[in-house]
């Protein structure tokens, strides 16, 4: 895994930090998404308002969007998580190694996300009978979080999935 | 910030006497199946209860939709079963997520309620947090700070320690220390958000940066074990019904070989003169007052025995007294000042003493106030400081 950060990102977001892994050995161990989102979280928050209830509120929306990735990618490839900040935002950028069916399912669940209607949506996945479906974080981030979410085709194999977040608003 | 050892793991218990489920750490498994120990136990406890079952989350950090989604349907499932039942969850705003994600379930079944714990975390101290108790808070900093700044070498205060301040309050005293000691981080801690958020505001005005500022329970932090060199609580543990929940939890989150920090009054020991008799029949008055708060104001020298039962070493006590002839009469006047106002008024009001008393009450702090700008003069407010190591 490499680690780092940079002082700038691309636009009027600065980076925090980043990090990549090859897919498979992401996908090694479930609790790689745990370890990541409490690591960035922490590292991220300490000059937050509230450094330890932005770090809980961080961690727990990165994480959802960890295991969505760790479900759904190809087989190999590069896997590379960031976090950029603008002020009160925050933006994550994934870019996940994905085939034809994996894509689909991005670019479907951001095209959701951006339809409205998804807090029901959502609520009505939370309580559904039998397995989660794999698009519940994606849904929790948008009505809980309020994050706004697009998508950037980077090349054939990998999606760029942005999630921007306002977590000190989300102080209820 | 997290404990690392709530990183991967849960705690699942049942009190049958209080008929609470408590869950607490870290829930975030791959699969639901990975839950059903968890899920048997919250079966069996609420199958074994009458009237309200409750389901304490409040140090709860980390739950991920797996987790929530097996939860969520036992929790349905036995609603619908026992109709008899009330299911109350406790919720904590320091988490920030929790109340809004185990709110979904009342709209699922109202008898599934979810209550925020913060609001009665210290109900009792509300009229100590009012805004216009900031001022006398600042003076009394400006004042003990003249004092304090020159003992805390000897307690374990050194340049670059990582230090912790629980209830901080309006966060001055994190302040005069991150100037004074420079350590390598300071974290804040009180239950008050309006004294955050004052905290907050005074240190982006002064240009003061590296201090963290946060929402916390002081009784049930969520900071991990271990982290700090020095952690600090003023004049706090007097004014808690429990205070020895507080120092189990101030030495938790301390270093083996840090040091626990605390100051804390005898205030039926103000003094001043002229006019002594009158003063201390006040002050006498004053901590009686705040017994019938369950506050005790005489916590000062009990302070050692409290470091010593929760297993620190190398225990060091003192005492310094804090007097109007410190350079600064008119501030020990204001500060007794404000007290009267708040203790006087609102206090003896609240618990609903008479004119008479009020009145004898009043002359005792005037006298206070007159013996500190007398020329011949002296008032007293006496503290009391301890430190004690957490065993290696």
């Amino acid at each position: 895994m490499d680690l780092g950060a940079a002082p700038m990102g691309a636009g009027d977001y600065a980076e925090l930090l980043e990090f990549d892994m090859d897919m498979d050995g992401f996908a090694s161990n479930w609790a790689y998404c745990d370890r990541v989102s409490t690591y960035f979280a922490r590292m991220i928050s300490h000059n937050r308002s509230d450094s330890l209830l932005y770090s809980n509120l961080f961690s727990s929306a990165l994480n959802e969007l960890l295991e969505t990735v760790y479900r759904l990618h190809a087989p190999s490839g590069r896997f590379a998580c960031s976090v950029a900040r603008k002020g009160a935002s925050e933006r994550v950028t994934l870019t996940v190694p994905v085939d034809a069916q994996t894509a689909e399912f991005y670019r479907s669940a951001v095209k959701v996300l951006n339809e409205g209607d998804v807090a029901s949506r959502y609520h009505s996945a939370l309580f559904t009978d039998g397995p989660l479906q794999p698009n519940i974080g994606l849904l929790e981030l948008a009505v809980d979080y309020a994050a706004r979410f697009s998508i950037e085709p980077t090349d054939a194999n990998a999606i760029r999935l942005i999630a921007d977040l306002k977590l000190e608003e989300s102080d209820t | 910030m997290i404990a690392d050892t709530l990183v991967q793991t849960y705690k699942v218990s049942f009190d049958d006497n209080n008929q609470e489920f408590a869950l607490s750490g870290s829930m975030r498994p791959e699969r639901g199946a990975e839950m059903e120990a968890c899920i048997r136990l919250l079966e069996t406890s609420i199958a074994s209860i009458r009237g309200t079952f409750y389901i304490n989350v409040k140090r709860l950090v980390r739950l991920n939709n797996v987790a929530f989604h097996a939860l969520a349907g036992a929790l349905l499932k036995a609603a619908d079963e026992r109709p008899d039942v009330k299911i109350s969850i406790i919720t904590s705003s320091v988490i920030g997520w929790s109340t809004k994600k185990f709110g979904t379930l009342t709209a699922k079944n109202p008898r599934i309620v979810v209550e925020e714990y913060d609001s009665e975390f210290y109900p009792g101290q509300s009229f100590l947090e009012e805004g216009g108790f900031v001022p006398v808070l600042r003076t009394q900093t400006k004042l003990t700070w003249k004092h304090e700044r020159s003992l805390l070498p000897r307690h374990g205060l050194t340049p670059g320690v990582t230090m912790a301040d629980i209830c901080c309050g309006i966060g001055d005293f994190a302040v005069l220390v991150a100037k004074e000691f420079a350590p390598s981080r300071i974290v804040a801690l009180d239950h008050s958000k309006s004294s955050l958020a004052y905290a907050r505001q005074v240190a982006s005005e002064f240009d003061i940066g590296g201090i963290e500022y946060i929402y916390g329970d002081a009784a049930e932090m969520l900071l991990e074990d271990g982290q700090f060199d020095f952690v600090s609580c003023r004049h706090a543990l007097q004014i808690f019904n429990k205070p020895e929940m507080i120092v189990n939890e101030l030495v938790r989150i301390c270093k083996p070989g840090g040091r626990v920090y605390v100051s804390n009054e005898k205030i039926s020991q103000c003094l001043g003169e002229p006019r002594g008799p009158s003063i201390q029949w006040t002050y006498e008055q004053l901590s009686k007052l705040f017994a019938d708060f369950d506050m005790d104001l005489e916590f000062g020298p009990k302070s050692y025995q409290a470091l010593q039962k929760a297993g620190l070493e190398d225990i060091r006590i003192e005492s310094f007294m804090v007097t109007n002839r410190d350079g600064d009469a008119q501030a020990f006047a204001d500060m007794v000042m404000a007290w009267e106002e708040m203790f006087a008024g609102g206090m003896c009001e609240k618990r609903g003493d008479d004119a008479a008393f009020v009145e004898k009450f009043r002359r005792g702090f005037e006298d206070h106030i007159a013996a500190a700008l007398h020329p011949g003069g002296y008032a007293g407010w006496p503290v009391w400081v301890a430190s004690g190591r957490k065993p290696l």
